[in-house]
């Protein structure tokens, strides 16, 4: 019995990485897209999201016949909760790469907006969070979670900067009221994109640790 | 300290041999009044032998003796001047296999308050309806009470058995493996009736069957080669154990 649910356990493993290295092949393609303006990469995108959505099925089957078959407990029902959670987690992300991607498409003139709005290191902030969030759940590692766990203040900083400098830029000129709102969409989808990094690594920390991390800040505000 | 802390029975120190072979190493454990305490742990833990040290019936076995305290609301239970008859009345034990007695369901269930001198038929009637409607049986077999208890199927011979100790009125109930033999419906109504007990009684569940720890115990312990390597609220040790052991031992991965 231990041996079939191990095989259980390593096959909702295995799903999870594939997932995540779709999702993280997406979201690669889309920050190149929006650094190069080359919209022919967002080609696709829509598409291979149905993959995504696919796994997505998938894991939640997976895991309700772990639960339901083995009733796992501690560290076992640790692990098949945190993967129900990251496949969540995933599955979002995979829907604001397609939502990036169709950002991207309208906003290909605005090359020099970007730029000077340092949306491209927001994004690459982004994408380095979400990159060190699945190797931190394909290799384990705790070390690299944390890494995420210590970046999201960075992107949300990020977006606070932008979102003034982009409201300042719409006061002062008329014609850019509509590419700026598609980059206020844009730059609120990078940082959905790093709230869901951090909470894979969360998720994580909750497997390995026994710990629920989550919305520590706000439920335990620092006493000073 | 005991009855402070509402602890209805306190291992201090226990140690236990047979012969010359030690079987409960050092057990120190709080055993909580209305409460379930669930016992699990591999074969050969000693999970048995300590619960059937709480009424001493380790002393039927030849060359068995302890050292070290169990305390039943405070007092020490192998104090010498203790009379093991009235122990044995305060902490009732229900068997892995249930022992119906040849005789009607009625007389199984009034057995030992008999022994005990009580002969009033009305006061025999109340016992009997008391105790098979606290272990869930009574609206069952209210009108076959003349029946043989060995007409009864496994879960309610069980039952039964529970029922037998609830007659006796006793403060703590032991259960060493009381669903071993029975389906998943058996097994349920004992659970349930498990749960309601504790209202009134302080319960030592031993079990094989990790998941029916976490089903109805307040606190688990986990047994480990006479040691007591882990005891907690059961919601702890089934979500987050601390020790590596019983993570792999609730996790099916030894034992």
């Amino acid at each position: 019995m231990q041996e079939h649910f191990n095989e259980e356990i390593e096959n909702l493993k295995t799903s999870l990485i594939k997932m995540a290295t779709l999702v993280d092949d997406q979201v690669e393609r889309v920050f190149t897209a929006l650094e190069t303006g080359d919209i022919t990469l967002c080609k696709g995108i829509k598409a291979k999201d149905l993959e995504i959505d696919i796994y997505d099925n998938l894991i939640q089957t997976q895991c309700e016949n772990i639960l339901a078959l083995f009733q796992p407990v501690a560290i076992d029902l640790r692990f098949v909760l945190s993967a129900l959670m990251t496949n969540n987690q995933l599955e979002r992300c995979g829907d604001i790469a397609v939502n990036i991607a169709q950002r991207v498409k309208k906003t290909t003139d605005m090359q020099s907006l970007i730029k000077e709005s340092q949306i491209l290191d927001m994004g690459q902030q982004a994408k380095e969070m979400l990159k060190n969030a699945i190797d931190a759940l394909i290799l384990n590692d705790l070390d690299i979670a944390q890494k995420v766990l210590e970046s999201d203040e960075i992107v949300d900083n990020f977006n606070k900067q932008i979102f003034l400098f982009l409201v300042e830029r719409m006061k002062t000129d008329i014609a850019l009221i509509e590419p700026c709102s598609h980059l206020i969409v844009l730059i609120r989808n990078i940082e959905r994109l790093a709230d869901h990094a951090t909470n894979i690594a969360e998720n994580l920390v909750f497997y390995l640790e026994a710990k629920n991390i989550k919305h520590q800040i706000k439920l335990n505000p620092p006493t000073e | 300290m005991s009855l402070e802390k509402n602890i209805k029975i306190d291992t201090r120190h226990l140690n236990l041999y047979f012969f010359e072979e030690k079987i409960l190493k050092d057990i120190n454990l709080e055993i909580t009044s209305n409460q379930i305490l669930g016992i699990i742990g591999p074969a050969g833990s000693g999970k048995t032998t300590f619960l059937r040290s709480l009424n001493r019936m380790n002393e039927l076995e030849p060359g068995s003796r302890i050292e070290g305290q169990i305390l039943l609301d405070g007092i020490d239970i192998y104090n010498s001047e203790l009379d093991v008859i009235s122990l044995r009345k305060r902490v009732g034990i229900v068997f892995a296999l249930p022992v119906a007695l040849p005789m009607s369901i009625y007389e199984n269930v009034v057995y030992g308050v008999r022994l005990s001198g009580i002969k009033d038929k009305a006061r025999l009637d109340e016992i009997v309806e008391k105790s098979l409607s606290a272990a869930f049986l009574w609206d069952e077999l209210k009108d076959r009470l003349n029946l043989s208890g060995l007409r009864l199927s496994g879960g309610q011979q069980q039952r039964l058995c529970l029922a037998r100790v609830l007659a006796m009125e006793p403060d703590v109930i032991l259960l060493d493996e009381p669903c071993s033999g029975l389906d998943p419906i058996s097994t349920s109504w004992i659970e349930d009736a498990l749960i309601e007990l504790k209202k009134n009684y302080t319960i030592v569940l031993v079990t094989n069957n990790t998941m029916q720890a976490a089903r109805v115990a307040d606190k688990t312990a986990f047994f480990l080669m006479g040691e007591l390597l882990e005891v907690g609220l059961t919601k702890q040790i089934f979500t987050a154990p601390v020790k590596q052991e019983t993570n792999d031992y609730i996790t099916g991965r030894f034992g």
